[in-house]
């Protein structure tokens, strides 16, 4: 299969010098469902900001579904990747929440009622359409992450990227928008998503890349990754709860030491060890 | 809550509604909030989080404007009658977009700036400075351009600045919300430090319930502008309308409701988590009940 992303031998550092990225390879497959992790500062927002003509690689090569990305009009790019913003106030510029989210489609000349379908539907995935006709400034931070998020579904690319898409987010509206990456991408995007979130990876992400200081430490299967509680120590992250929980108690409940990703699984695995029946303790 | 401290944030009756709308943000909050405490704020988006912060810290009445009713003190005075400066000596801030509160070129600028205002001789500046850096952490980035920060490094530094003010109270606004894990817990570490060790009251907004349930003497959660449950984090947690707040509960908690409905010593916090599984299962080293639950 051709991948969408490909980067080979990619290195970057910014004015002061220090190495922001160093020797990445990477390849991302059309249908993957992927995790960014890494600490602050580990390179995660400069990584994909190479996917999307932002930054140009000083040594190695990206290569977006097939163009090679330093070659390629960042509005060409925009064709193929969407990607919304850590900040949302970093993208957001227009006066209503309807104008923002139809800007890129007029940029792509598309009709107006075609624009307007758009529109209508991005707003409704992320809740806002009652709020079409508000200044986005008025709204809250988690309101506006969502705007700046319709305005890049309604662009229908092939792949997704989201910096830190759930920063600001409440719980329900977290998941609500993990759930409308799930379903983007079984209806076909591809999606990179990055965050600081392991409870969200553990419960969406099907692939996770680990970035420590501007390297790829691990890039596996989310229930190997986030089996090596060490590893991701390295750049300052750590397993969800009940993942830690259930190893701290391994070889207690366990037949096998399976890695335990959700409270589903842990309710599961504690029936399944205590055969069926749970007696709660009691104070 | 406790009745031993004094009050140094009291909300009475305090309702507000911001300029060109017609719903109140804020409906009737009553709250004393004692000197010294640690308190955590969740809810949902728009239940009122940063509206109660932005109350504390006299952003209203006096700079958004709207319409406000019912009383917030600072230490028993009534915040209208405080002017911002005054305020600010007392309460220190820390925004959710720390972008939106970074001014200057370099890091060491910024901390100077709030410095400088409250005319704080150059001679003591030094140590202040290095004081509010080294507790976040960032005392690398003294001479760093505020632009080349990263989001979490922003977040640090909008601590530090209020840091460096010595302030009585701190607020806080989602102050994690960009940091990675143990960021996070780094701040909070600090924040808990502040707390103890300075008497530092520290009130925070915050949607990460691990954090708050580890680290909070109360927890307070918000609802459609008004106070839905107040307590202590187990006490809250146990309550049955926590679902309905769309307030995610710590791991272990929801773990523990789901198997056992929260009949018992409910876990909050990691170590009590592994304490109520060991208690599940026979020779696992915890007490067993012997009441079968469903």
């Amino acid at each position: 299969m051709q991948p969408l992303i490909d980067i080979k031998g990619l290195s970057y550092s910014y004015e002061q010098g220090q190495p922001a990225l160093q020797d990445i390879n990477l390849t991302i497959y059309p249908g993957e469902l992927v995790a960014l992790v890494g600490q602050n500062g580990a390179g995660k927002t400069t990584l994909v900001k190479h996917c999307i003509g932002l930054l140009r690689p000083q040594t190695g090569r990206v290569t977006v579904c097939g163009q090679d990305a330093a070659k390629t009009r960042i509005s060409h790019l925009a064709r193929q990747v969407g990607f919304v913003f850590q900040n949302p106030d970093h993208q957001i510029f227009h006066d209503t929440v309807q104008k923002e989210v139809a800007f890129g489609l007029q940029n792509l000349g598309l009709p107006r009622d075609e624009i307007e379908k758009r529109v209508a539907a991005a707003l409704r995935d992320v809740g806002l359409q009652h709020l079409a006709q508000v200044y986005p400034h008025r709204l809250s931070r988690g309101q506006r992450q969502r705007v700046a998020l319709a305005s890049v579904l309604a662009m229908q690319t092939r792949i997704i990227i989201l910096d830190e898409p759930t920063t600001g987010q409440d719980s329900l509206e977290r998941l609500q928008i993990m759930e409308l990456v799930r379903d983007l991408n079984r209806e076909g995007h591809t999606i990179l998503f990055i965050t600081h979130d392991m409870t969200l990876v553990a419960r969406y992400a099907r692939r996770v890349i680990v970035l420590c200081q501007g390297r790829v430490i691990a890039d596996g299967s989310t229930r190997d990754v986030l089996s090596q509680t060490q590893l991701l120590a390295q750049t300052l992250l750590e397993p969800p709860q009940i993942t830690l929980l259930a190893n701290r108690l391994n070889g207690l409940l366990t037949p096998g030491s399976e890695v335990i990703l959700t409270v589903d699984e842990m309710v599961e695995h504690l029936h399944k060890v205590n055969g069926g029946s749970i007696d709660g303790p009691c104070d | 809550m406790t009745a031993a401290a004094e009050p140094v944030v009291c909300f009475k009756r305090f309702s507000y509604r911001y300029p060109n709308t017609d719903f109140y943000a804020l409906k009737d909050i009553n709250l004393t909030l004692p000197k010294g405490s640690f308190i955590g704020f969740t809810g949902p988006t728009g239940a009122g989080k940063t509206t109660l912060i932005k109350s504390i810290n006299g952003i209203i009445p006096h700079v958004e404007g709207g319409a406000c009713s019912g009383q917030v003190l600072l230490k028993g005075c009534p915040t209208g009658n405080l002017s911002t400066a005054e305020i600010g000596r007392l309460v220190g801030t820390v925004l959710d977009d720390p972008e939106a509160q970074i001014i200057c070129l370099d890091v060491e600028q910024e901390l100077v700036f709030g410095l400088e205002n409250y005319g704080v001789p150059p001679d003591e500046m030094e140590q202040r400075i290095t004081t509010a850096l080294s507790s976040v952490g960032i005392s690398h980035l003294r001479h760093r351009s505020t632009r080349s920060l990263s989001g979490g490094q922003k977040q640090r530094l909008a601590i530090a600045a209020a840091l460096a003010l010595l302030p009585e109270v701190l607020v806080l606004d989602e102050p994690t919300s960009e940091l990675d894990p143990l960021g996070t817990e780094e701040v909070f570490t600090v924040l808990k430090q502040l707390n103890v060790k300075h008497g530092i009251t520290v009130l925070v907004a915050e949607q990460k319930t691990e954090l708050l349930a580890r680290h909070c003497d109360q927890l307070v959660i918000l609802s459609q502008g008004e106070v839905a449950l107040a307590g202590t984090p187990r006490e809250v947690f146990k309550h049955k309308s926590i679902y309905h707040l769309g307030v995610a509960l710590p791991q272990v908690t929801e773990l523990a409701l789901r198997l056992n409905g929260g009949r018992c010593h409910l876990p909050i916090t990691l170590e009590e988590g592994i304490e109520f599984c060991r208690a599940l299962v026979p020779g696992g080293g915890g007490k067993l009940c012997n009441r079968s639950l469903t």
